[in-house]
């Protein structure tokens, strides 16, 4: 269940992740392009859901259609 | 402090370093180093012109060797040979001596002479065969001319007007034939006989007209093949003339008038009999002639496709030698020692290798006195020396597009790397669009070798940009995933959030609304399909997308900010952070930090729930600076307290920013001056030989041992070098005013700028929506039966390629352009300074690379 939570459980992972992308990012004088792209690739993408998840979260309007065939209105 | 290694972060570590090379390897020393490319090389002779440089005789020969193999080549074209191009990953070419040199310019003079030589003879036996052909032709027509005149003649006599003495006849044409009582000079007629380009035969025929006042007959016929003019090789269509005419001196005019006319005389005979025996000899002396060009074709086309086997690598190889001929010419001689001194920036990491590159040369030549290479202390800015790889050279080339960054401060590309990707996608977020640029972008890469040999130039453009593509092709298909927008359809991963809540007596046709399912459960990824193709699916979704822009501006620019910070630390400038960063970051949280946090906290509070009314955002920020204490609708309590705090906060900065850097660098500059600190010198000191050329002796240093060559090199050298800036508080007062007023003019603009993120992923996603209600929809609806499947194939190829053109390269490059500019200007301004040079080493790489006249030489 997708509740308010996930956002701090999403960030738990991202920040395992990162610190993952850290340690293990290959040595050599490109660590520090491994580094700063994998966590801020990471950090984009989490923001990303993040903001999504919680423009969702109390939505303040509800969808609306008028062109719902009968077929399809329970699903 | 330094880090052991350069790494993509910062531009390299450089060295200003001095090398004593002995004069009798410096082309092979500067050979080697050009082969390594990592030594920029300083003009140590500023003053002298390009003709007084110790090597101008040999770039001087060089280039007539290049001249030559120009030539060559332009002789292959002509020949049609094709060229040989040399494939530098597969064969590579050892650095020449200097007798390999010499004997190629020697082997390359020979050729020409012979080449040239071959081709005149070619060009006069050209011009035999024509003429040959020409009087070929005449013989044939004019004796048709002659048979048809024969039966004639009687009529011409009868119709002349002929008094003149036989004395006149024309000896030229009384040849003793057999029926000479039937012939022309019987009658006194001469003639003239040849060939003129046709289109002067009007002119030809109206001038002759004119001057023998109507006294001619003529007779032309047209060759029906063309003839090919030997000095331009372009085919002529000619006629053959044969004209009538009695009296010496009108045929003389006749002649004289023919050649001024640019036409060809021939001789004929009247003898029907002996113009066989003419035509049987032009024949024969056509065919000798024939064969003889046959000949010398085939030698000239295997000359040159011996040199076309071995020309590409000729011009590669004189080509790095002229190269390294000009390096040597930016030395300095030293007469007295015999050696050649020369100065230039290396990255310091690689000096033990540029130091062992140097020993090997040495050994190799066998010398006992070693090259020696100094690192020297400079005032200089050194050059900005970013190293790349396969992946980064794009994403750099993006940046230097745009500046080249200052010596050591943090490299902008680094962010870039994945922050123009991912704000591309933020854009382009369609999956079905990410997935085949993705399959694109990977097929570039899998077939990466063969298909770097395209040189069509859109597309090797997007070859160089490959792993941008496949980075933006990822990030798409993921925003794609998180939009929910396939080909503008969307996907149903998981169960939506809402359901349609159904009044009891509905019927179809009538409003639906949706309420939640479980009020513990929220869509968990990406945006809820249930969305999809309802009224107010735009209402919701712009409000979403333009709290994302802005959330996401923050957030790119709050990090970006965050460099200027490390730079200050950097360069050890504590002032930047105190008078830049800190205030500069204080302003911009306490206004937009601030408006994020409530973007959020909005978000994340029920409002249905606590039964109260959602405050607008926009309205509150405009209250905050317009009337600051008063709340429109609250958000959360003592939200009043809390904006005039942080309103207060923010003005408080201005101060800070405006003042607090100017003041105290004259406060520094001052307690400097009071302890008797000068500025660093009148002049700042280029090298280290600068202290032979002025202070000699004063200083102390021994320098007896430096002589007028060696002074020679230092004099002279960048004067227009920047002086030592003095300290002029009025300038730092105004730069500092000026940063100001763009700093915080910028924080507002720059967050409005990021709504671009929004309006193109709305017109990205409303685009597609269009152009699937216009192809795949209606076919889709309407299609049935065999016609109707047909019609879905044609629709569906005519809706892809629209996809791929317009949404995909079209799209994409707006969404491109707006990613950069996002990049250059938003995140850029904030900590890059982009105040440095670019290092160009001498490299026989990027020699072979920039070369356009090599290009074609090079498979």
């Amino acid at each position: 269940m997708a509740n308010g939570w996930s956002i701090f459980i999403g960030l738990a992972i991202i920040l395992a992740m990162c610190t993952a992308a850290w340690v293990f990012s290959p040595k050599g004088e490109n660590q520090v392009l491994w580094r700063s792209s994998l966590i801020l690739a990471f950090v984009s993408c989490y923001l990303m859901w993040a903001i999504t998840f919680l423009a969702q979260l109390h939505p303040l309007i509800e969808p609306r259609r008028s062109d719902i065939r009968k077929e399809f209105v329970h699903h | 402090m330094a880090p052991t290694k350069d790494t993509p972060f910062r531009s390299a570590d450089m060295s200003m370093v001095q090398l004593y090379i002995s004069n009798e390897i410096g082309r092979e020393v500067v050979n080697a180093l050009g082969e390594l490319g990592l030594v920029q090389f300083r003009d140590l002779n500023g003053e002298l012109s390009a003709f007084q440089r110790a090597y101008t005789k040999d770039i001087r020969r060089l280039d007539n060797v290049e001249r030559q193999l120009r030539y060559f080549h332009s002789q292959m074209d002509k020949a049609s040979i094709p060229l040989r191009k040399l494939d530098l990953d597969v064969e590579t070419l050892a650095p020449p001596t200097t007798t390999e040199i010499d004997e190629l310019a020697e082997r390359c003079q020979g050729l020409e002479q012979r080449v040239s030589s071959l081709n005149e003879s070619y060009e006069t036996l050209k011009k035999r065969e024509v003429e040959l052909t020409e009087w070929r032709w005449v013989l044939r027509e004019a004796g048709g001319f002659f048979d048809r005149a024969h039966g004639s003649v009687e009529e011409i006599r009868a119709s002349m007007d002929n008094d003149d003495a036989p004395l006149l006849q024309d000896v030229e044409h009384n040849t003793g034939a057999a029926d000479v009582e039937r012939s022309f000079s019987g009658m006194n007629i001469g003639f003239v006989a040849g060939v003129i380009a046709r289109d002067r035969v009007a002119a030809f025929e109206r001038i002759l007209w004119r001057t023998l006042r109507g006294n001619l007959y003529m007779n032309q016929a047209e060759i029906p093949e063309p003839l090919i003019d030997p000095s331009t090789n372009e085919p002529v269509s000619k006629n053959v003339f044969v004209i009538f005419a009695h009296g010496k001196e009108i045929l003389a005019k006749i002649r004289k008038i023919s050649e001024s006319m640019g036409a060809e005389v021939y001789n004929v005979d009247e003898n029907s009999d002996l113009r066989r025996d003419q035509v049987h000899e032009v024949n024969a002396r056509l065919n000798d002639v024939q064969n003889v060009l046959r000949n010398t074709q085939q030698t000239l086309e295997a000359e040159l496709t011996q040199i076309s086997r071995a020309l590409s690598a000729w011009v590669v190889l004189i080509g790095k030698e002229k190269a390294v001929y000009n390096t040597l010419n930016l030395f300095s001689y030293d007469g007295a020692r015999r050696t050649l001194i020369a100065e230039g920036w290396c990255p310091k990491h690689d000096l033990p290798l540029i130091r062992s590159t140097l020993q090997d040369v040495t050994n190799r030549a066998g010398l006992s006195v070693p090259t020696i290479i100094n690192e020297i202390r400079t005032n200089k800015k050194p050059p900005t020396y970013l190293k790349t790889n396969k992946f980064t050279e794009a994403f750099q080339t993006i940046v230097n597009a745009y500046g080249t960054a200052t010596y050591q401060e943090v490299n902008p590309a680094i962010p870039v790397i994945v922050t123009f990707p991912f704000l591309f996608a933020v854009m382009f977020g369609d999956f079905g669009h990410a997935i085949i640029m993705l399959c694109a972008s990977l097929a570039m890469i899998y077939w990466e070798k063969p298909l770097r040999k395209v040189t069509f130039e859109l597309f090797a453009m997007v070859y160089y940009g490959r792993y941008i593509a496949l980075v933006m092709a990822v990030f798409s298909v993921y925003t794609g995933l998180i939009y929910n927008d396939v080909f503008s359809k969307s996907m149903t991963l998981f169960s939506s959030q809402w359901e349609w809540d159904i009044p009891e007596n509905w019927t179809e046709g009538q409003a639906l609304v949706g309420k939640l399912k479980d009020p513990n459960y929220r869509y968990p990824f990406g945006l809820d399909w249930r969305w999809h193709g309802t009224e107010n699916d735009l209402l919701f979704s712009n409000s979403y997308k333009m709290k994302m822009s802005i959330i996401l501006g923050w957030a790119h620019m709050t990090y970006s900010l965050c460099f200027s910070y490390i730079n200050a630390r950097h360069f050890k400038k504590p002032i930047d952070i105190w008078g830049n960063f800190v205030p500069g970051m204080i302003f911009f949280q306490a206004i937009f930090g601030y408006l994020v946090v409530c973007i959020i906290y909005k978000w994340s509070v029920d409002w249905f729930a606590i039964g109260q009314q959602p405050p607008g955002l926009l309205n509150m920020l405009i209250y905050m600076f317009l009337q600051p204490g008063f709340i429109d609708i609250p958000l959360y309590k003592g939200q009043a307290a809390v904006q005039k705090f942080l309103l207060f906060l923010a003005v408080l900065q201005v101060p800070i920013l405006l003042f607090l850097k100017p003041f105290y660098l004259r406060w520094e500059h001052n307690r400097a001056r009071a302890k008797g600190y000068r500025g660093i010198g009148e002049r700042s000191r280029v090298s280290a030989l600068d202290e032979d050329d002025e202070g000699r002796g004063t200083n102390g240093r021994p320098s007896g041992e430096s002589d007028e060559g060696v002074g020679m090199i230092a004099q002279g050298v960048d004067h227009e070098e920047e002086e030592h800036e003095e300290f002029e508080f009025g300038e730092v007062m105004i730069h500092q005013v000026i940063h100001t007023i763009e700093f915080c003019l910028n924080c507002v603009s720059h967050t409005a700028s990021y709504l671009r993120l929004w309006a193109l992923s709305l017109a990205h996603q409303q685009l597609s929506a269009v152009l699937w209600s216009m192809t795949m929809g209606p076919a889709l609806k309407n299609g049935k039966g065999i016609g109707g499947a047909i019609f879905l194939v044609v629709i569906f190829a005519a809706f892809f390629c629209l996809s791929c053109i317009i949404l995909i390269i079209m799209e994409g490059v707006s969404a491109m352009l707006h990613s950069l500019r996002l990049a250059w200007v938003e995140s850029f301004s904030k900590f890059a300074e982009f105040g440095g040079w670019p290092f160009a080493p001498f490299s026989f790489g990027t020699l072979m690379e920039e070369n356009e006249e090599l290009k074609e030489y090079l498979g």
